[in-house]
């Protein structure tokens, strides 16, 4: 079977500068990636760009095996999208606006209501099937939107800022529903700024930064690439003391320390030095009450990847994120 | 740490020609029914949509025409020979003087006021139907359908001209029954239509929506709101107006070969733009407009 989507060096400027720039990258079918950057990253350029919506400088693409530029509705024909702002009419009811969208795709108008009807059901929507969309919360509208993307089942399906405008439970709620999706196999292309749900959702991870593609592959693989070791915690019951630290930093395979709330965080070469660790503080008299390693998260890896990046420009490369890497927080 | 990505085995390169699209009627009639229930729902549309030509086509010949038809012999007398008119009422001189000036009101000098009523719902439906559809932010879901951009576009212009027609000819029926029915008691007798109102009705009043219409979908496409689209819309459509109002007197005075041929140049026109712009209509282009 074919890559679900292939992009080769796809480029596109607007008025206002490139957007995206030379972007290469490979998604296999039933995989969730992950493509990350903050605001004017080129992420929704490239959701639009894959879709047919715009057409690249430079660069070529496929999805499914198709070219968005000279077959966009076959294209489109395979693909769902949820757009960052749901795009449902208020002016019609959410039948209405679901009813369209799967006469359009070329559903019967008694294949279009079953099926409309069948959505409704499972994302909670069919009490309120026959009111006007206007006056529904983000979550009701993301939710509807989300029933959209799928009426047509699409192999390839582009979340562009899902959660965006989400309370804490309308976000579970749509993360829950896309780890569902995520689990029928279907590829999923998840373009967002917020690290915790890409983090639950992805198998890989696209890093944009002013239109470049500034890392892809696993979390792991990334991580491998960024650190050398393991990360690992140490309970001491409160902070570490510069002293305790300093005997940590001594004891050999220990390549770096760091103070933690309860303790201290460590990368160590292996895990064979972890023992030597623990001995080193029970020598000292410092009791460990829990030692444990800890694998990078997407989201260590991408902070680890935006310091990178800022300390590359000198400059904030972090604009239009909740809040901004410090090294600490660098550091798995 | 790398920033590349793929390795995979590269296709040939793209075709970067669009495939040619057979019209897809059930698609585009699909766009166009959901935006005129969309528009039937929108207060902000239907409103003017439906007092304008209320007070054109009803008030103005109900009000007009009970003066001409009640007015004193002295100021009828006066009003025909005044120079303005002179040339209105040619046609009309072997009327009695109270019919004169009933048909000259009614027949001539009002009804060119329908020629407006496709202008205006035009414009209103033009401006809903990309500038308005870009401030809903129900536009990007429009363009990841599996609708090609000319069906798109023929569906957009096919949801303002489809209304701004219904209403000019809905209209013009309801003109032409108060009308009568306002002189019926001078005239004893259907006057209007007459075959070169009927003329400028039928042929030409379609054309000029759609050349409206070509006009407009160019600002509408362009503009970020639905109050920038009027704003622009009414700096192009104003001129538009004034020489209809103007000139369709004279239209209907003219013999009917002349209102055909004049209708002529219109749809040429009208289509003529239409068909330039279809062609330059492109998703890319309605999303970096955005």
């Amino acid at each position: 079977m074919g890559n679900a989507i292939e992009t080769h060096e796809l480029s596109r400027s607007f008025a206002s500068g490139p957007a995206l720039d030379g972007l290469s990258l490979v998604v296999e079918p039933g995989e969730v990636l992950a493509l990350l950057g903050p605001n004017g990253a080129g992420k929704t350029t490239t959701v639009r760009l894959l879709n047919g919506v715009l057409s690249p400088d430079r660069g070529w693409s496929r999805v499914l095996g198709r070219d968005p530029v000279a077959d966009g509705d076959e294209v489109r024909r395979h693909t769902g999208v949820l757009t960052e702002n749901a795009g449902l009419d208020d002016r019609l009811t959410t039948r209405e606006n679901l009813l369209f969208t799967a006469r359009i795709r070329g559903f019967s108008p008694d294949a279009a209501k079953r099926r409309v009807d069948d959505l409704l059901e499972r994302f909670g929507m069919d009490e309120r099937a026959d009111d006007l969309t206007q006056g529904f919360s983000t979550g009701q509208r993301k939710r509807v939107a989300l029933a959209r993307a799928l009426l047509h089942d699409p192999e390839v399906l582009f979340l562009d800022e899902p959660t965006s405008g989400l309370d804490p439970a309308g976000t579970r709620d749509v993360i829950d529903l896309i780890q569902s999706l995520a689990g029928e196999g279907r590829t999923i292309v998840l373009a967002t700024h917020f690290l915790g749900e890409a983090g639950r959702l992805a198998d890989r991870m696209a890093v944009l930064h002013h239109g470049h593609l500034r890392a892809f592959g696993r979390p792991d693989e990334l991580a491998a690439e960024i650190w050398q070791g393991i990360g690992a915690a140490l309970d001491l019951g409160a902070p570490a003391t510069a002293e305790t630290l300093a005997a940590l930093a001594a004891v050999p395979g220990v390549t770096e320390t760091e103070r933690s709330p309860d303790g201290a965080r460590l990368r160590v070469a292996d895990r064979e030095v972890l023992p030597r660790a623990v001995a080193a503080m029970v020598g000292r008299g410092v009791p460990v009450y829990e030692v444990a390693s800890r694998a990078p998260s997407l989201e260590d890896v991408y902070f680890a990847i935006e310091a990178r990046i800022l300390a590359e420009h000198g400059t904030a490369a972090t604009d239009g994120f909740l809040h901004s890497p410090t090294a600490a927080e660098a550091t798995p | 740490m790398t920033a590349t990505a793929t390795t995979a085995a590269t296709p040939d390169t793209p075709t970067t020609t669009r495939a040619r699209h057979r019209r897809d009627w059930s698609a585009i009639w699909l766009v166009t029914r959901k935006d005129l229930t969309a528009v039937r729902r929108s207060k902000a549309i239907m409103v003017p949509m439906t007092l304008v030509p209320i007070v054109l086509l009803v008030g103005l010949p109900i009000g007009l025409g009970l003066f001409a038809r009640s007015a004193p012999t002295e100021t009828v007398t006066n009003a025909l020979s005044s120079p303005m008119v002179k040339e209105l009422v040619k046609p009309i001189l072997s009327l009695p003087a109270r019919e004169q000036i009933v048909v000259l009101v009614l027949g001539y000098i009002l009804s060119p006021l329908l020629l407006v009523i496709p202008l205006m719902v035009s414009a209103a439906l033009a401006a809903d139907a990309f500038a308005g559809e870009k401030e809903r932010r129900t536009l990007e879901s429009l363009m990841y359908l599996p609708i090609s951009d000319r069906d798109l576009f023929l569906a957009k212009v096919l949801s303002a001209f489809l209304p701004a027609l219904s209403i000019t000819w809905l209209g013009a029926i309801v003109y032409a029954i108060v009308s009568n029915i306002v002189a019926w008691p001078v005239m004893h007798r259907v006057f209007v239509p007459f075959t070169q109102w009927l003329a400028v009705i039928v042929w030409v009043a379609p054309a000029v929506a759609l050349l409206a219409l070509g006009l407009l979908v160019i600002v509408s496409g362009r503009s970020k709101t639905t109050q920038e689209a009027n704003q622009l819309g009414v700096v192009v459509i104003l001129p538009l107006i004034f020489l209809a109002a103007g000139q369709a007197s004279a239209l209907l005075l003219a013999p009917v070969p002349v209102v055909l041929a004049f209708g002529a140049v219109i749809w040429a026109l009208a289509l003529t733009l239409v068909v330039v712009n279809g062609r330059r209509f492109t998703r890319d282009r309605l999303a970096t407009s955005s």
